[in-house]
């Protein structure tokens, strides 16, 4: 232990195990083709559950996270943007999309190589760019076949038969569409096996998030942006579920021996939507005030499934298999692939900024936070929708709030200098001084 | 007790000595390249105005933008605290504080004693509220100072978006163009930055009594155009721009 | 000719405030053209589309972030300062997520006693849209009837189905002589027209339509036509931006607005179940950008409008940050360049810089002038 620390810290030892991961599913992706497979692209969201009905050599590559890793190489970053702008394309659309679309546009691909095309676009809509994206990236292409499912059918608490039936009849139809699209018959044990897998690893990123509830909180933030990103990827995969419960095992672990994510933490903070990726940074700022951010209703609930516990708190939803469910058909599978998915916490504000206050106001609590940072994110409207409205349910709930302006996937919308100026405002505010 | 208070603002350098609570010496200049050096320079000088030598000074704290480069200082304060403890010392019923400098716009709430509720700084595209005035006012070939006092004789005002000064400016060379009376133009011009501040004193929530700090209260018509959108009156204090310096010598005789 | 409906447009509210005292019925405030009108109509309620006032605010800032476009944070502007103070209710239909703020912050700070959101789907090309859309439709059908306290039967469905079509044959008819040279009336009256529509009782609006279809044919120009232009993109009420473009030697002679042709183009086409044929027709409708997947098939509607009326040029507007048809307008404007139609894209803020516009609208006109020149 650090002189004058508070508690021991130490690296998790599964570190690299995650980063291994996150490199082969790019290069599997890009190399797919290599050995017959198939390359398709969609978003972190999508049903990616669904394509895997297609065989084992299927490799895709998400959207969001592309753009993330694209924005995290400011140089790339730069170029691919301005490439899209000078296609025509607004300055204010996703940030993420755009980079996207850049890497396209120079057929450079961020992990060497040109940009691997995909076979087919197998998306979900979720905002108001997320079907258009791939319109656009089918246009840049010359034309990509694409399915896109709509979700919009609520909250959660809302669904009913109706409702349901719209996703799965869609879903239905997508694996129609995926077999005369690849001329591959379709294996629905396959399908089965991956809706196991991804309740699975989704619960169990929710119980991690839950044993950051912990003090002190044995993950930061930014380290978690590492680890939650595999679920992004691939959530309906094996390789990530048992990465999940690995990883799980280690943090209780930590948490059993007060083994914490930064040494002085005195300060608990939340942050909101995706942070700037060039700039994480901010976050080791923070840590000379000893704050920490345990984390967001982003980094826990976009790839976390939860459910209110007996005792009235926040825990990972129950999957099927812990339910004693056993899927034997399509139907089955899908419905439960579906109904899994619409109770995601990061789906529910797209309805309402209440809603999402109100789970926000649950992590404050039961996360035991002094106060929240929200990023109002230029490069994102579909998380940044409401956000203005969490901000003031939130202060009425007494949480103190600092906003900053800033963009995940372009840096040119973000100012270092002046976001660390309002940090230090808010520290003042908050009473904490530099250590 | 005397302590001193730097505020190295973006555009200026404020340094103001108090004795006991009270401003004895105060000094204001251009911070220029060397920022620091006009530190020095107005610190010597309000020394002089003061009677008073450095070793006389028990302790000095730094506030503003530039706040790290300050000379001499024992700590410093970010300039949402040394204004809302500035305006809070003079006035005690503050509850909403509202700082248009140079280049920065902000809105502070605080409690009956003073203590800093929340805060809102103007984003990126609403920027450089006085810095903005500066500009209309060689757009209009204008003294700065005539602005104001210009503004308020306005008989037409035409709403205008102040959203990016860039386009503003442009606009209001089209309203030039246009032969709109020099007056309505400025009016329109306080009003549009003035609705951008009252965003964020809304933002904030703000209640009265509402104190006005920072260089651009000396502008009337300014002040006019925000009294309007607030639809309340603001206090004024007799040295708006030297408050975020006396809050941090008055946070120096604390600590 | 067309004062009445400028009227009604310009005093919106105080149309409604009277219409409810003449009728005792309620007035529904609604955020999007995907609103099944017909329902609410049907029983009794006047829906009366919730438009901004294009005067600078400073009332939203709390509420909606400064990325998401000005007319949704107009529109909420006008319910905080209590514009719409005697709105019955409030709903929206799902479209894009920008208006949709402007709904919840209002349900939140500014109650009403009903307020509803309706799952419209977004995946309008999917053929489980339809079956869906007439589910939720029966679900929002109940409650407005618990809402009003009137059974809404299939008479009084298929009466304010006539009423509402026949408003959207009478809008095309006027539509229709603008396709003439000289068009016998401006781009401003038609959005006048257009946009009191949403505002007016359909049976009044009809009335009033019939009216200036039987005088327009007697109308002499006296106005130069110059060149004949379309303009499309986003919501569009900015009247004065209109007229300023107009005033430079240009008509606008067709749209592809909300506040335009798509919110008129196509009728209900009975069905057995009235539900149904509502739903189908708001899913077959000339689609909003947000729900144009995964095929684009307004483009090739909006070619098809640019030949049929004439066109010379194009103005392509969109409410700053209106993602949507940001990511719309390249193609879209690619297809119009391609049919050798020149277009000028413009971005519009609550106020728009009218100056700086004029010289843009001034130099697109004089281009396309000067290629006439050529031909």
């Amino acid at each position: 232990m650090t002189t004058g620390a508070l508690y021991e810290t130490k690296p998790l030892n599964c570190w690299a195990k995650a980063k291994e991961i996150r490199e082969e599913y790019y290069r599997d992706y890009a190399n797919a083709h290599e050995n017959g497979g198939i390359r398709w692209a969609g978003g972190a969201w999508t049903f990616g559950a669904i394509p895997c009905g297609l065989g084992d050599d299927v490799w895709s590559l998400t959207s969001e996270p592309y753009g993330a890793s694209i924005a995290a190489n400011k140089l790339f970053s730069l170029r691919c943007l301005e490439a899209t702008e000078k296609a025509g394309y607004a300055r204010d659309l996703c940030s993420y999309m755009r980079n996207y679309w850049g890497s396209i546009l120079l057929n450079e691909y961020a992990f060497g190589g040109p940009f691997p095309k995909p076979d087919f676009i197998w998306q979900d809509h979720i905002c108001c760019s997320h079907a258009k994206w791939y319109q656009v990236v089918s246009d840049l292409e010359g034309g990509i076949p694409q399915f896109c499912i709509d979700v919009s059918v609520g909250p959660y608490h809302e669904i009913n038969e109706l409702k349901l039936d719209y996703v799965v009849g869609q879903m239905h139809d997508g694996i129609e569409w995926l077999q005369k699209t690849t001329g591959r018959t379709y294996d629905d044990a396959k399908l089965i096996e991956a809706v196991y897998q991804e309740c699975r690893s989704t619960a169990l990123w929710a119980e991690i998030s839950c044993l950051n509830k912990a003090k002190p909180a044995p993950l930061d933030e930014k380290t978690m942006y590492s680890l939650y990103v595999l679920g992004t990827l691939m959530k309906h995969s094996k390789v990530v579920a048992d990465f999940y419960e690995e990883l799980r095992d280690e943090v209780r672990w930590r948490v059993d021996n007060q083994i914490a994510a930064i040494a002085n933490e005195r300060c608990r903070l939340m942050s909101d939507t995706q942070p700037p990726w060039g700039f994480l940074s901010v976050f080791r700022y923070l840590e000379q005030f000893g704050a920490i951010s345990v984390g967001s209703l982003y980094t826990f609930g976009l790839i976390g499934m939860f459910e209110v516990k007996p005792d009235g708190t926040w825990g990972p939803r129950t999957t099927p298999q812990e339910q004693g469910i056993e899927i034997t058909d399509r139907e089955q599978a899908l419905r439960i692939l579906a109904d899994w998915n619409l109770s995601k916490p990061e789906w529910q504000h797209f309805y309402s900024p209440h809603l999402k206050t109100e789970m926000m106001v649950r992590i404050a609590r039961e996360w035991s936070l002094d106060g929240v940072i929200l990023h109002y994110n230029r490069g994102c409207e579909g998380l940044s929708i409401g956000i203005a409205e969490n901000r003031l349910g939130l202060i009425e709930a007494g949480y103190p709030v600092m906003t900053f302006e800033g963009n995940m996937g372009d840096e040119r919308e973000f100012d270092l200098p002046k976001t660390t100026a309002r940090i230090d405002a808010f520290m003042e505010t908050l009473g904490i001084k530099e250590i | 007790m005397i302590t001193a208070g730097i505020d190295m603002g973006s555009k200026t350098v404020k340094v103001v000595i108090v004795k006991d609570g009270e401003i004895v010496g105060k000094h204001m200049l251009l911070a220029g390249f060397e920022a620091q050096e006009a530190a020095e320079t107005a610190f010597a000088a309000s020394l002089e105005a003061a009677g008073l030598t450095a070793d006389d000074i028990e302790a000095i704290v730094a506030t503003g933008a530039g706040r790290k480069n300050a000379p001499h200082t024992d700590r410093d304060i970010t300039e949402v605290g040394s204004g809302a403890k500035g305006a809070h010392h003079l006035y005690p019923a503050v509850r909403t504080v509202i700082d248009v400098g140079a280049e920065e716009g902000r809105a502070i709430r605080c409690t009956e004693d003073g203590k800093v509720l929340d805060f809102a700084l103007n984003e990126k595209c609403a920027a450089g509220a006085g810095a903005f005035t500066e500009a209309m006012s060689r757009a209009l070939e204008v003294p700065i100072e005539e602005l104001g006092p210009m503004s308020l004789q306005s008989q037409n005002p035409t709403p205008m978006n102040a959203q990016c000064a860039v386009f503003a400016e442009s606009e209001v060379v089209s309203l030039l163009h246009a032969r709109t009376p020099k007056q309505d133009i400025a009016r329109s011009v306080h009003d549009a930055i003035a609705s951008r501040i009252v965003s964020l004193a809304k933002k904030v929530g703000f209640e009265p009594e509402v104190v006005f700090i920072g260089g651009v209260a000396h502008n009337p018509g300014f002040v006019d155009s925000l009294e309007r959108a607030l639809e309340c009156k603001v206090i004024i204090p007799e040295d708006p721009e030297f408050i975020g310096a006396y809050g941090a010598a008055l946070a120096a005789a604390e600590s | 000719m067309f004062t009445k409906m400028t009227e009604w447009e310009q005093n919106r509210h105080e149309y409604a405030q009277e219409w409810q005292k003449r009728t005792g019925g309620k007035v529904m405030g609604y955020f999007c053209t995907y609103v099944p009108e017909e329902i609410l109509y049907a029983a009794g309620v006047l829906p009366v589309r919730i438009l901004g006032s294009h005067e600078p605010q400073d009332v939203t800032e709390p509420h909606i972030f400064g990325m998401f476009c000005p007319f949704c944070r107009d529109c909420l502007a006008q319910g905080l300062k209590g514009r719409y103070d005697y709105l019955d209710g409030i709903m929206i239909a799902q479209s894009c997520l920008h208006i949709r703020q402007a709904y919840t912050s209002w349900q939140k700070h500014h109650p009403v006693a009903f307020d509803y959101y309706l799952c419209m789907p977004q995946r309008v090309q999917s053929p489980r849209a339809l079956p869906y859309l007439t589910g939720e439709l029966e679900v929002f059908k109940t409650a407005v009837e618990e809402w009003t306290g009137k059974t809404i039967t299939d008479d009084d469905l298929d009466q304010s189905i006539a009423v509402y079509n026949e408003n959207r044959r009478l809008l095309h008819e006027v539509y229709a002589l603008r396709k003439q040279n000289p068009p016998l009336l401006t781009g401003e009256e038609a959005m006048e027209m257009v946009i009191s529509a949403q505002m007016v009782d359909k049976v009044e609006h009809n009335a009033e339509l019939k009216r200036v279809l039987a005088e327009l044919p007697k109308r002499n120009g006296g106005r130069e036509t110059g060149a004949r232009l379309m303009i499309l993109g986003s919501e569009d009420d900015d009247i004065e931006f209109i007229n300023m473009f107009e005033s430079c030697g240009a008509t606008f002679v067709t749209d592809d607005h909300c506040t335009g042709t798509r919110y008129f183009w196509n009728e209900v086409i009975p069905r057995e179940n009235r539900l149904e044929a509502i739903a189908a027709r708001y899913i077959d409708r000339v689609p909003c950008p947000s729900k144009d997947w995964e095929e684009r098939l307004r483009i090739d509607h909006i070619r098809q409008l640019a030949r049929d009326w004439n066109v010379d040029g194009a103005v392509v507007i969109q409410q700053k940050f209106c993602d949507p048809h940001e990511l719309d307008i390249p193609a879209t404007r690619q297809a119009l360049e391609d049919d050798g139609i020149r277009t000028l894209f413009l971005e519009l803020d609550v106020t728009v810089p009218i100056g700086q516009f004029k010289v843009r609208a001034e130099a697109f006109i004089e281009m396309i002038g000067d290629e006439d020149l050529f031909d």
